[in-house]
Parts: C-alpha cells; structure tokens; sequence
C-alpha cells in the first residue's frame, strides 16, 4: 500500500477527521461526453455528506462512482483516483462485489426485491457470511431495528417486500444495506420518491446512522441536504463548484454560482 | 369501406367458427374411455390412442426438459450479459427466423443430423426436432419478460455486493417468473401439434413402445396417418385425435395468458 | 489494514470472505459462459440447418445441377428429378393465400381497434390469437373431409360452369372437380395464416400513438379518414412484416397442405387440378424415397424451401424491427 491519507485542503474545519474516501482528480465519460470534469474531494468518515446541484450536473454519477456501480453498463468509464482507506477502488484488480459489500446504496425509488420482507436482508447477508438460524433472525431483527422499521413489520417477516408502503419500502431498503455491515452508505435521492412523512423518518435514519457510517446523500432538494449533512458539495455541469461544511455553504458561500443556486435564482 | 370490415370481420369469424364447430362434431362422436385406455387399432378394428397419446406426451417431456434451459440460458444472455453486444443483435434476428422456420425443415434438419447416422428413426430423434422448436420461444420470451425487470432492481441486487449471476437467478428470474413460464406453456402448445417435424424421426409405430432409441408413435403422426386411410375407425380416431390436441393448445394457451394476464392488470 | 466500522472481521472470518469472492468470481464466469455457449448455440443450430441441407442435397445437386431448378419431371423410377413443380405448387398455393388472407385480416383488424363495440374487443382479440396458436394439422383434417367434399360436390362445378368458355378463365377453373387440388390448398393455407397476419396487424394497429388518431378525429376526420390517411400510413412498414411473415408461414406450411393438395408432380394451367408443394411432398414421400439420389433430391426441395423462406422471414424480421425501433424511441 503505497498511498498515505493525504491531508484535505478543500475543507476548512474538519482537517482532524480521518478522511474515509478521497477523490483525487476524477473524471467520467459516457461514451465521448465528459460528465465528471477533474474532481477532487474528501469525505470525512462517520459524517453526511451531501451532494446538490441542478439536474444533470453530475452528482449522480459521482455517487454511482464510488461502487462502480456504472460498470453494469457499456461506455461509461471514469478516469483519476477514488481512494477508500488509502485504497483506489478504480483498480483493475479490486473485487466489485467486495467493493460493493463494503460501499452500501440506496436508490431513487425504492426497490425491494421480490421476496418476502425476511428474505430481503438476509439475501445480502447469506452471500458472505453462513449463519445459523439464530444468528440470521438476529440480524434481520436487528437491521430491521436500524432501520425504524421492525415495529411495522415484525409480525409480517413472511410478507412479499412489494406489499409495503414506499415509505417503507425504502426503510426496507435500508435495512437490507445496513445488515451487509457496510462502511459506507450512499443514498441517490432517497426521499424523491416519498411523502413528507416518509421523507421526515428517513432524515431522521440519516441522522441516527452516521454515528456509524460514512454516508453520501445525493439530493435536489436544498432543504433536505440543510438538515442532514455536515458538509455539503455544490456541483455544476459536471465540476464541483464548492465543498465546505454546510451551514457555510447555506449561510456564507465562496463562489457566486453557489450563491445564485441556493438561494434559487437558477436550477 | 368500413362495412366491408365488419363484413371481413364477420366472414372470418364465421370460417374459424366452422372450422371448431366440425371438429367439435366429428371430435366427440368417437369420445370414449377406450380412447385413452387402448392402443391403435389395425386396420378395420375399434381401438383407442393410448399409445399415440404416450408418445406424445413423453417426447414433449424430454423436447421441454431438453429446450427450456438451453432457451432460458440462451435469453439470459441477451438480456443481462450480453445485452449491449453485437451477438446478441445478431442471435435475436436469427432466433426470429428461427420460431418462424418451417418445421418440416427441422425435421430434415434433426433426420441428417441424427437418423441417418444412427441408421434408424427413433423417439430421441423427434424429441430433439421438437426440442429445436422449443429454443426459438422460450429464448424470445425469456429475452422479452428479462428487459421488462426494471434495472434499479439488478443495480439495487449489485449494490449489496451479490454477483452478477445470483442476481439474474434471485432477483431477475424471480420478477420474471410468470413471463418466463408463459414461454414454456406457449412452447409446448407450440410443439403438442406439430407433425412434420416427427415424420422422419419419431416416425409411427402401431404398438406401445417406451424406447426412446425405437420408433415411437405420437398423436398428430397417428392423426396424419388416420386420416388418409380409406378405414371409417382410424378416420374416426383421427378425428378425435384432433379434438384432443386443440383442446390442449386452447388450454395451455389460455393457462399461459392468464399468469401474463395478471401482470398486466397490475 | 483499516477497518472502520463496527464489524470487525477476523483474520479467519476475513479469509473465508476472501474464499467467498474467489468463488464467486469462478461460478459467475461459469454461469455466464454457459448463458453465453447458448445463445451461440442458437446460431449454430441455424448454420447446422443450413449445411445438414446442402450436405444431405448435394448428390441432387450434383446430379442433376441447375437444370433441378426448371425441371418439371419427377420420376423415381427412373430416377430424374425436377423441382419445378412443386416450387410452382408452393409459390401459387402460398401467393393466393396471401391474396385472400391479408384483406381480410386487415379487415378484422381495423374492425377490432376501431368499429368493434368496446366490451367485445377483448374477448374477439384473444379468440384470434387463441385461433393463431391452433396446429395446423387441424386445419388439414377440416381441409380434406369437410372442405374438400363441399367444394367438389357445390362449389367448383358451379364455377367450372359459369367460366365455360370465356377465354382465359374457362383453363385457369378447368374440371373435372376433383375437390382437392391447388385451390383448395390455398384457400386453407388463407384460412390457417388469417388469424396470425390479424394478431400481427392489430399489434401494429395498437403502435399508433392515440393523439395521432385523437387529432385527426378532432379535425372532424370520420373512422375511415382515419384509417386510411393516418393508421394505415403509420404502420405500413408493420403490415408489410406481418404480411411477409405469413407469407413465410404459408410457404413452408406442410399438413394443412398435405391433405388437400393431391401429389401431382406437373403444373396445371387449372387451380382445380391436384398439383403438390416443396412441403407436401417432402411430408408424403421421404420415408418412403428408396434410393440415395431420391433421398437427396427431396432434401434439396428442403434446402430449396429454407433459402426462400429464410430470405421472407429476414425481409419481415427487418422491417417489424424497424417499426419496432420507432415505437422505442
């Protein structure tokens, strides 16, 4: 291992924080056009983060960077650094599934699996570890807890997935992330998709998980990103525009397009 | 000019309606038990279709356990592996040519391939040329029901770190099940009647046989045979016999579009 | 190494998950290898069509070279064989069907998207696909003991009578009424494609987009100004394949043939004459062929059949792919 954690100069307070993931000039390309131009950030670990921006700004593909999730489809190949614990996950060599096992994601619309409730997380978890019986009720049990969602479904584990309300569906989404034991989760617009309700108890996750994940929110909605992040990544037309903790971005941001975007004169 | 549509819609009709009147008819006179408990009859003799029925049935079988996963591998990889290659351009426009070929081409196609080699028709033989009609549907549906799994679904079986294959076989096959299964029905409707494929390899025989490496006698061949003779009995067998197979199309027909049907419902 | 979150594997537990990926790996590339080989499998059993055909005809071929193409002799006793009689069978039985089936079908299938009583358009809409799927030795059967006899008995002696001398005409609907023959076997091959070029031409009927339809109605267009100016234009691409591909069906369509044709090796000016197709004849006289160069020349008409069909069917695939491919966008 030859890379160190390099210090962070992008951030202005948090240089105490071990650093979790490290961008270092990334770009990314779907087929000719280039969506990631030169980006360079780092995530503190046990912390959200979030990324805004307008539409089609790139902090999607960010996001879907970090797992390589993008791989699943042709043409697209990002160039540059994505360090994890010192470690670049673009390598050639590293395992995806490994990767992915330790870098968690929740979609834009939730996505339950067609299985029962029960079946959902211990899918992921059967893949790597064989447990007993106990151990496995255990963990779904206590994934399920995680996710503020066992009081509702405990007496319906047998239940298909698709039964549940959205609200809760992507509650069992998250369950099922967190019961790999990740150390990272990424979250692309999670809410979208719901009711202010629902979206509230998700915040709320949000904000109850970091204590033990690195968490990256992908959202479009500016209030949200307030509420539960630390820091905050302003992107435009595929460059990262400002990263700072995010009552500086909201209160007193650097640049002038951070400036326009928050306070809605574009976007 | 539209009159003339309701009149074309109403010609049309009618001549199918005909068609399932005559053979309702002419099928069901000759009706009986002894139909599925006796064997083919020699010329000018009652007998039943037993044995016919048999063989039927039990290359459809092994043509089914044969084709499926073949075809269920093979829109598989159109649809997940291979979904942005060029192969699998090229294998769907030939899977199409493919499920509209001729069957008695087949036929030729399995009597070179393994009659001629081996010397003699065989039951095997008409299993693999019913087989070979199998592919060509269960690969189109497979393919089709695969691209309708939305891909939040695959990226959201990835992101757990699950491979490639355990998604395709936990989560993809699993919200295509129904689709899939429809193929299958549509193929063995699709085979239960064909005869050309089986007149140079399965062949006919009068007599009950369950060696797959003889002749074996199926119901359309027994039909075919049936009906061009001059003997009322064996027009009356044939007549029954195809009473038989349409009921059994029209029922896996009907069985495969409604598992689709309430998918669509939804 | 850096472990960051609460689960802290062991180095025992860690190698086991490392055993995991490994194997993982393998079953993935096996899993997508064998996905892989069938797919292939699937132009290998094309190809394998193609040269099991022209291995097994090349005696035929050999023998009797181009002249195999325009010889209208069939003759196993002295062993000269010519396909011209029944690639004229196929392409005439084949070309009337067409003729017949696809106004009507095209008929059936305006009526259903547009005039058919809406509680009744479902139900009519599966009884034809239903239709579709029924084996055509059904149609064979129905062909030879209640067609047959019908026409032979009513309908050909009445035409025979009517076109009596009228130049042309009085040979193309010449006697004696056989009840099978060329005729006959075109009308159940128009019978047999009709509810299959039905299902294909509403499908494509079902692409035109409803505001298309909607706008042009609002212009105050009536059903028929619709159909003509808009549906029709729209989807022509669409009723080509779906006509090409019937038109396959039926040139390679064996019993619903068989029965009724006749098995004459000759070309008659009269459609009431027996005549026979590539099919037909294949289906009465393989096994029965003694003799290798017999034997090879009914798999040419085989391979005869393939290189016709097989240019029909990639003409049909191309062009639904094309209205498919906008329907997509």
């Amino acid at each position: 291992m030859t890379q160190m954690l390099s210090p962070d100069m992008t951030m202005t307070e948090t240089v105490t924080e071990k650093t979790k993931i490290e961008v270092k000039n990334l770009n990314f390309y779907y087929g000719q056009s280039k969506a990631l131009k030169d980006i360079s950030l780092s995530l503190p670990e046990r912390s959200v983060t979030a990324f805004i921006g307008p539409s089609g700004c790139g902090k999607s593909t960010l996001l879907r960077v970090f797992n390589r999730i993008y791989e699943l489809y042709p043409k697209q190949t990002a160039e540059g650094q994505v360090l994890l614990d010192g470690k670049n996950i673009l390598d050639r060599s590293q395992d995806l599934n490994l990767l992915r096992t330790k870098i968690g994601m929740v979609f834009q619309k939730p996505t339950p699996f067609p299985m029962s409730i029960y079946e959902n997380i211990a899918f992921g978890v059967r893949l790597y570890e064989n447990l007993g019986k106990s151990e496995m009720d255990g963990r779904v049990e206590q994934a399920l807890k995680r996710a503020a969602l066992w009081s509702e479904v405990k007496d319906k584990l047998n239940a298909s997935g698709l039964s549940l309300s959205g609200g809760q569906q992507q509650r069992l989404c998250i369950a099922r992330t967190v019961a790999v034991k990740p150390e990272v989760i990424l979250l692309d617009e999670p809410a979208s998709a719901l009711d202010p309700l629902s979206t509230a108890k998700i915040e709320e996750l949000i904000d109850e998980l970091q204590a033990d994940y690195t968490i990256v929110i992908v959202t479009h909605n500016m209030q949200q990103a307030a509420r539960v992040s630390r820091q905050t990544a302003f992107m435009y037309l595929g460059e990262l525009v400002e990263f700072d903790r995010t009552e500086k971005i909201f209160t007193s941001p650097r640049e002038k397009r951070t400036q326009d975007y928050i306070t809605g004169r574009f976007g | 000019m539209m009159a003339l549509c309701v009149v074309a819609a109403g010609i049309g009709l009618a001549w199918l309606a005909l068609i399932l009147g005559a053979l309702v008819y002419k099928g069901t006179a000759g009706l009986s038990f002894a139909v599925f408990t006796e064997m083919t009859p020699p010329p000018g003799e009652a007998g039943g279709l037993l044995n016919a029925i048999a063989g039927s049935l039990l290359m459809t079988i092994i043509a089914v356990v044969v084709g499926t996963p073949i075809g269920v591998l093979a829109g598989t990889y159109m649809a997940e592996y291979g979904r942005f290659s060029r192969i699998t351009t090229v294998v769907r426009f030939i899977n199409d040519i493919l499920l509209s070929a001729p069957s008695i081409i087949i036929g030729l196609f399995v009597y070179e391939l393994m009659v001629r080699p081996m010397g003699h028709f065989s039951a095997i033989a008409g299993a693999v040329a019913l087989a070979i009609l199998v592919i060509p549907v269960v690969v189109r549906t497979t393919e089709d029901m695969l691209n309708l799994v939305p891909n939040a679904l695959r990226e959201a079986g990835a992101a757990i770190g699950a491979p490639r294959w355990v998604v395709i076989r936990s989560v993809a096959y699993r919200a295509a099940l129904s689709g899939i299964v429809t193929g299958i029905l549509l193929a063995i409707a699709r085979i239960s009647g064909e005869t050309a494929p089986l007149l140079f390899t399965a062949l006919n025989n009068q007599f009950w046989s369950s060696n797959i490496n003889a002749p074996m006698a199926s119901l359309p061949v027994t039909i075919f045979q049936f009906a061009l003779s001059p003997y009322e009995e064996w027009q009356q067998l044939a007549w029954t016999g195809a009473l038989i197979i349409t009921l059994t199309v029209l029922g896996l027909s009907i069985l495969a579009r409604s598992l689709t049907g309430r998918r669509e419902d939804r | 190494m850096t472990i960051a979150s609460d689960a802290m594997p062991s180095s025992a537990a860690a190698r086991a998950r490392d055993a995991t990926v490994r194997r993982f790996a393998l079953t993935d590339a096996i899993f997508r290898g064998l996905t892989r080989a069938s797919a292939i499998l699937v132009l290998v059993i094309l190809g394998g069509v193609a040269i099991s055909l022209f291995a097994g005809s090349w005696q035929a071929l050999s023998s009797f070279g181009f002249s195999f193409l325009t010889t209208e002799s069939w003759n196993p006793v002295t062993e000269k064989f010519g396909a011209l009689a029944p690639i004229y069978g196929t392409l005439v039985t084949a070309a009337i069907a067409i003729l017949i089936a696809v106004p009507i079908g095209i008929g059936i299938a305006i009526f259903l998207t547009e005039l058919c009583p809406r509680p009744l358009r479902r139900p009519i809409g599966i009884a034809v696909e239903l239709l579709a799927g029924i084996p055509s030795i059904i149609y064979g059967i129905w062909g030879l003991f209640v067609f047959a006899p019908f026409l032979q008995t009513t309908i050909q002696p009445f035409i025979i009578n009517i076109f009596h001398g009228v130049p042309g005409l009085s040979s193309l609907f010449a006697g004696p009424p056989y009840g099978i023959g060329l005729l006959t076997s075109a009308l159940i091959l128009a019978i047999m494609v009709l509810p299959f070029i039905t299902s294909i031409t509403k499908d494509v009927f079902d692409t035109v987009p409803a505001v298309l339809k909607e706008s042009a109605y609002g212009i105050g267009c009536t059903t028929w100004e619709v159909t003509r100016r808009v549906v029709i234009p729209y989807t022509r691409i669409g009723i080509m394949g779906g006509v090409m591909l019937g038109l396959g069906r039926a040139l390679g369509e064996t019993m619903a043939v068989t029965f009724v044709i006749g098995n004459a090796h000759r070309i008659s000016a009269s459609l009431f004459a027996p005549g026979t197709t590539i099919s037909a004849t294949i289906a009465n006289e393989f096994t029965e062929a003694d003799g290798d160069l017999y034997t090879s020349s009914l798999v040419a008409l085989g391979l005869i059949l393939f290189v016709i069909t097989f240019l029909i069917l990639a003409a049909a695939r191309y062009m639904l792919m094309r209205i498919d491919a906008r329907t997509g966008a």
